[in-house]
């Protein structure tokens, strides 16, 4: 049996440096990585979204994500959505501030002794909301937290990928050699889940969705299609045997 | 009057080096050159606000980057920016090797001068983009 991934909650601060609630967000994530929850999180770096970061666009595809914000424009929430999947939790400090009726954080480079609270307060609501993700069952094909449901499904020859971000890497053989694909367990189990089935050709839609995390080497098209294929079937008939058996 | 030259730092949140890019952009626009520079931030052109699209269209901008990523520089320049100079931690890392930067939310002695040392060079190329706009103003 593969070991599935270990399941992992993804946080986006915006960071912003014009505010000092944006030094609030980032100091507020860091804590929970680093103190709060660091087994259970990791850091999703916002720009990355737009400058090719393949990893973080698939976590935040496939796994829940909590979107850390300074202002009212949401640019961590609205990122996230726009160019991967709906945040599973909106976090914004004003709302923080109103909760725990502190002051508006002060400071923008160095935040002022005062403001130390408002940190606290903004971590242990992420906290809180980790918790609360990993508690609930978490359906990768939709992106969204299932309310009750049947057992998750086993997976397709998977380990965690190395960097610790819980995001399934699946090794298929490529022309010879062992290729990692980012993500490609959490692709199949959406087309799968969406009706396309193993009828002998790859789905275009999952060779497209593979290479939105996966860079394909220029002139290697074909036999990444072909492994992606064998991968494909192999997962549709195990899959057909489960529904079977 | 020529406009403020725009930096933009890519404050990534994984690295000690994001932190650096972070630090050094506070440095330039508080305390070396508050009346020539300004800072944009990255998550506005990620989500791609129009008023730091335009913001980095309509001015010089200076990007500094953690990583090989370069993300700052990516985003400026898919926002349809100009970079008039891309600076990577890395390369200021390799001329100070002694000031080894540790620390995300708070960086050691070490980021703090590594910061500091990358300030240095992008108010020197602050002044020189602002000179070359004012000639051609």
């Amino acid at each position: 049996m593969p070991n599935l991934p270990q399941r992992k909650v993804g946080i986006v601060a915006c960071s912003g440096e014009e505010l000092a609630a944006g030094t609030v967000t980032r100091l507020a994530s860091l804590k929970v990585l680093e103190e709060l929850r660091p087994s259970e999180t990791v850091t999703i770096c916002l720009p990355l979204f737009l400058a090719g970061g393949e990893g973080d666009r698939a976590f935040a595809k496939f796994y829940p994500t909590i979107a850390v914000d300074g202002c009212d424009k949401r640019c961590a929430a609205r990122a996230t959505e726009l160019y991967s999947n709906k945040p599973a939790a909106s976090i914004v400090v004003d709302d923080i501030l109103a909760q725990h009726d502190l002051p508006a954080p002060q400071g923008l480079r160095r935040l002022t002794p005062e403001s130390r609270p408002v940190v606290d307060a903004l971590a242990e609501a992420i906290a809180a909301e980790v918790d609360h993700l990993m508690a609930v069952r978490w359906s990768r094909t939709d992106g969204a937290i299932l309310e009750a449901a049947p057992a998750a499904q086993d997976a397709v020859s998977t380990a965690g990928c190395a960097c610790g971000s819980g995001i399934p890497m699946t090794t298929v053989q490529v022309a010879g050699r062992s290729v990692q694909i980012l993500a490609l367990e959490p692709i199949l189990d959406l087309a799968y889940s969406q009706g396309l089935r193993a009828d002998g050709a790859l789905p275009g839609e999952v060779l497209q969705t593979v290479q939105v995390y996966n860079p394909i080497p220029a002139g290697e098209e074909a036999v990444y299609a072909e492994a992606l294929t064998l991968a494909w079937q192999a997962y549709c008939e195990k899959r057909e045997e489960q529904h079977n058996g | 009057m020529s406009k403020r030259v725009i930096i933009v730092p890519c404050s990534g949140i994984g690295k000690s080096y994001g932190t650096v890019t972070r630090e050094a952009a506070y440095v330039v626009a508080e305390e070396l050159r508050p009346e020539t520079t300004t800072i944009v931030p990255l998550s506005l052109l990620v989500l791609g606000d129009e008023d730091a699209r335009t913001a980095v269209r309509d001015a010089d901008v200076i990007t500094m980057d953690g990583c090989k990523l370069a993300c700052a520089t990516v985003n400026v320049r898919q926002a349809g920016g100009t970079v008039a100079k891309d600076f990577t931690v890395l390369d200021v890392f390799r001329k100070n090797k002694a000031l080894k930067p540790q620390g995300i939310s708070e960086l050691n002695d070490g980021g703090l001068a590594l910061a500091r040392a990358l300030a240095d060079e992008v108010a020197q190329t602050a002044d020189e983009v602002s000179a070359g706009g004012d000639q051609h103003a």
